[in-house]
């Protein structure tokens, strides 16, 4: 059982890091706005925008 | 990019075989005339726009190669009425203007500037698509962010570029783009909804954690493991107990000192007993402690309050509310040449300055006319449906539209001194206080709150005086008592209930501005309906045409009438037109080649000679309420043309249900008196409750004297009256601007949404009273409990997430029977 004393802070610390990564999205305005992200989800890129990301990163690669 | 050209043509072809041959293929409203279509292939049948906005729109979408607007809004849909495209009202110099810059633009890094803009005209989500691929096609702007719920977009640029050029693009893409400034309000709510959040977010957090802890001692864990998941659950209850129950807090310490109870009252008191309770228990290394189920009512109800404030569209106060009702730019006259006009913000504009209005466009200034001669429609400030006639020597009030002949104004105020100015400062300042409404929850909770106290001073004297277990027993079971008599139910039942029926209103087209609107409408004793726009189609239409001489050449007459009433801007005029061309679509039109010595009076009428005829149109002086007009060719009368603001279909019906809820129901409007009897003759509505020729300061005082009333009306003549009224409903414009004054905003035309939404608001407060009862009988179950010492922690936390679920499940059947009910 003394695992447990080992788990539970461990736990609570991955909690609390957690909780500090969403007050820091909060802060950050990720929530402010509710509607727009769902409508932004529904655009498909065309085949020009695929392929100059696609150059982009090979840019990057080489 | 031939392939992909041909492609985007095939998505054309096929969206324009599925879109019904009568509507723009832009915005998808009626477009009455075949007069602009365009062919885009051989094959297939040409595309029908309803306008030259919509029709310019199109081609550059196409030329750049964004069709795909058009398969995004067909695939996700509208979630606003679109509107037609119409004609620019004016360039965008005026955002280079320096002094403009400093007042809206921020610098955001060095190099880097943003402003924002509202987009009139956002309505779907390929709009959203359209607007944020702008910086692929204006060099210097890094990004483009829309925010739909507020129809506001913030684009940075860096620090060279021309304000204008991005203005230019929204315009091309169809949107009338206006800069707004964050106001003090905004940015408190933002900050308001954010700290809300986080404190959701950190109740979350904890309750979770303490329930792993209660599980386990629930679970039966003993010895020291217990006693440290015990002081654990106290930590992890210190961040929601100081600062997550903040509002709870503040809320019952206002309502204390107002020497009234609301519902968070027994919250406070549950959650500060059961906390000392606790932590008497927890030192005393007693297993009653009740951290896990406070923590739980503390996330329950901050999460369910967060929801409820999201739903509402409180972001469209009615802070900046001077951005939309006039226009914000002008033209005035430059000192050096004296026609050259320069494009400039209202702001800048100075007592004296003169500025050029032209034909359509909105004045923008107090003032008096110094050259030309014009007719003005003043609907927003007197509804009138008539325009006025003004001359040199006049006074003129900004928002009103000119629609003759451009006019040279000598500005006397501007900006907020103006007339409108007033009235939307009045608006803003919120002068005109609404009567207060006590929530149903919180009249409950009255009685709820001397109910627990009085039961538990009672249940402590029987425990103690007459049952003899001791003082800390009895203690204990009094206190057990009050925390599960703690009203989590009670106060999830409103929240839940009205969330759901802003949802539901939403969908049928009804906007609704804060929940508090809902109890508010059951409470409604008058109803008072504007006319123009409202009861009316809001604009002219020919009622008939009378041909009283040469019936023979009917057909050549018509062609004529066309040709002349064509060429004024007369509101009457467009009416004529759009009647002719609507009768005679299909046929050939325009036969005729010229009109020679074409002339317009001014407030008479029109002349002209086409194929050797003289033919004249002017008033008549008209014996029925109606405004006449006569056709005279060659001098000789041969038709009467009679027109008048039609009034809508459904309003009879409309006006008879609410008649049937026991509404006392009148006609507010700025027509003169006998149009205003006229029409509510025809929509069932008695003589002498229908007002005509009141001004918006008289329509504000009539709702004023009548307490408890709902007012429908225009969202910019009527913005007064409508934010005086207990309850303001608005038809008609814009939905931002209507939503800033009023509290309801109809998107669907008619008084039937107006129906749905008393349907609504009362079958919703049944679902309340429905789940108060609920909750009350769980209290009643866990206070029989706790007088006969049955209560300990798990019983709480079984009970309350038990009668949350029920409260739940009750909304959610309720307001299921209620779609079916109404659909």
């Amino acid at each position: 059982m003394n695992i447990v004393f080992i788990l539970l802070p461990f736990a609570l610390l991955l909690g609390l890091g957690f909780l500090g990564i969403f007050i820091w999205m909060v802060g950050a305005g990720q929530f402010d706005d509710l509607e727009t992200p769902a409508y932004r989800l529904l655009f498909e890129e065309t085949s020009e925008e695929t392929k100059k990301k696609g150059n982009a990163s090979d840019d990057n690669g080489t | 990019m031939a392939q992909i050209r041909l492609k985007m043509e095939r998505v054309i072809d096929l969206l324009a075989s599925s879109t019904p041959s009568d509507v723009c293929f832009h915005c998808g409203t009626i477009a009455p005339s075949k007069k602009w279509t365009l062919s885009e292939s051989e094959q297939s049948a040409p595309l029908i726009f309803c306008c030259q906005g919509c029709l310019t729109v199109f081609q550059i979408l196409s030329a750049r190669g964004l069709e795909a607007y058009y398969e995004i809004k067909k695939k996700a849909g509208s979630f606003r009425p679109a509107t037609p495209v119409g004609g620019p009202s004016h360039g965008d110099e005026y955002l280079d203007d320096p002094e403009l810059r400093r007042h809206y633009a921020t610098e955001v890094s060095p190099g880097l500037q943003q402003m924002q803009f509202y987009l009139e005209g956002i309505h779907c989500a390929a709009c959203v698509w359209l607007i944020e691929k702008v910086p692929d096609f204006v060099p210097g702007v890094i990004s483009v962010r829309l925010e739909v719920g507020r129809s506001v977009v913030s684009v940075q640029a860096r620090k060279d570029l021309a304000w204008s050029s991005v203005a230019r693009q929204f315009r091309e893409f169809g949107y009338s783009p206006h800069p707004v400034r964050e106001g003090e309000g905004e940015q408190f709510e933002a900050k308001e909804n954010r700290s809300l959040l986080i404190k959701v977010g950190v109740a979350g957090a904890c309750t979770g954690n303490i329930m792993l802890m209660a599980v386990s001692l629930y679970g039966g864990a003993t010895g020291v493991l217990a006693e440290w998941f015990r002081w654990i659950s106290f930590l992890l209850f210190l961040p929601v107990l100081f600062w997550s129950a903040l509002p709870f807090y503040k809320s019952a310490y206002s309502n204390l000192r107002m020497k009234s109870v609301s519902v968070d009252v027994p919250i406070v008191l549950g959650i500060v007993l059961g906390f000392v309770a606790s932590v008497v228990n927890l030192v005393q290394g007693s297993a009653h402690i009740y951290f896990d189920s406070l923590s739980m009512l503390v996330f329950l109800l901050l999460a369910s309050r967060y929801i409820l404030k999201r739903t509402g569209q409180n972001a469209l106060r009615s802070s900046s509310l001077a951005h939309f009702m006039g226009p914000s730019v002008a033209r005035r006259y430059a000192g050096a040449e004296p026609n050259e006009t320069q494009e400039v913000s209202v702001e800048v504009l100075r007592p004296g300055d003169v500025v050029e209005v032209r034909v359509g466009e909105t004045i923008p200034v107090d003032g008096v006319v110094v050259q030309g001669e014009s007719r003005l429609n003043c609907a927003l400030l007197t509804g009138e449906s008539e325009p006025q006639k003004v001359v040199a020597g006049d006074v003129v009030f900004a928002g009103t539209l000119n629609e003759q002949t451009p006019l040279r104004i000598r500005v006397s105020a501007s900006g907020v001194a103006t007339r409108v100015g007033q009235i939307l400062k009045t608006i803003q300042q919120g002068s005109v206080k609404k009567a207060p409404i006590v929530q149903l929850t919180d009249r409950v909770a009255r009685y709820f709150v001397s109910a627990v106290l009085g039961g538990g001073l009672l249940s402590f004297f029987i425990f103690a005086g007459v049952m003899q277990l001791g003082f800390e027993e009895a203690l204990n079971r009094t206190l057990a008592l009050v925390i599960v008599s703690c009203p989590c139910a009670l106060a999830l039942a409103t929240p839940l209930a009205l969330t759901r029926a802003m949802g539901q209103a939403a969908r049928r087209g009804i906007l609704i501005k804060s929940a508090e609107v809902i109890e508010r409408i059951v409470s409604v004793k008058n109803v008072f309906v504007d006319k123009t726009g409202t009861l009316t189609e809001g604009r002219f239409e020919v009622l008939s045409w009378e041909q009283k001489d040469q019936p023979e050449d009917r057909f050549e007459i018509e062609q004529a009438v066309l040709e002349l009433e064509k060429r004024s801007t007369h509101s009457i005029a467009k009416a004529v037109v759009r009647y002719l061309i609507s009768k005679k679509s299909g046929k050939e039109t325009s036969t005729f080649a010229g009109i020679v010595d074409f002339q317009e009076r001014l407030g008479k009428g029109v002349f002209g000679r086409i194929r050797g005829h003289g033919y004249e149109l002017r008033r008549v002086d008209a014996l029925s309420m109606n405004s006449q007009v006569g056709v005279y060719r060659d001098s000789r009368l041969c038709a009467i043309i009679e027109l008048g603001d039609q009034v809508r279909e459904d309003s009879a019906v409309s006006i008879q249900q609410l008649g049937r809820r026991g509404l006392p129901m009148a006609i507010l409007s700025g027509d003169s008196p006998a149009v205003v009897k006229r029409v509510a003759g025809a929509v069932g509505i008695g003589n002498q409750n229908a007002w005509g020729g009141l001004g918006p300061e008289q329509k504000q005082e009539r709702v004023v004297a009548h307490p408890f009333s709902l007012m429908v009306g225009d969202g910019a003549n009527d913005a007064q009256a409508l934010n005086a009224a207990f309850v303001g409903v608005a038809v008609h414009g814009g939905m931002e601007i209507s939503l800033r004054v009023a509290d309801v905003y109809l998107a669907r035309p008619g008084l039937g949404p107006l129906v749905e939404l008393f349907d609504l608001s009362t079958s919703t407060l049944g679902v309340i009273r429905r789940n108060l009862v609920f909750s009350l009988l769980y209290n009643l179950l866990g206070i029989s409990f706790a007088l006969i010492g049955k209560v300990n922690p798990l019983f709480a936390a079984l009970l309350m997430p038990l009668s949350a679920l029920t409260v739940y499940v009750s909304t959610w059947v309720g307001s299921r029977g209620l779609r079916e009910r109404i659909t």
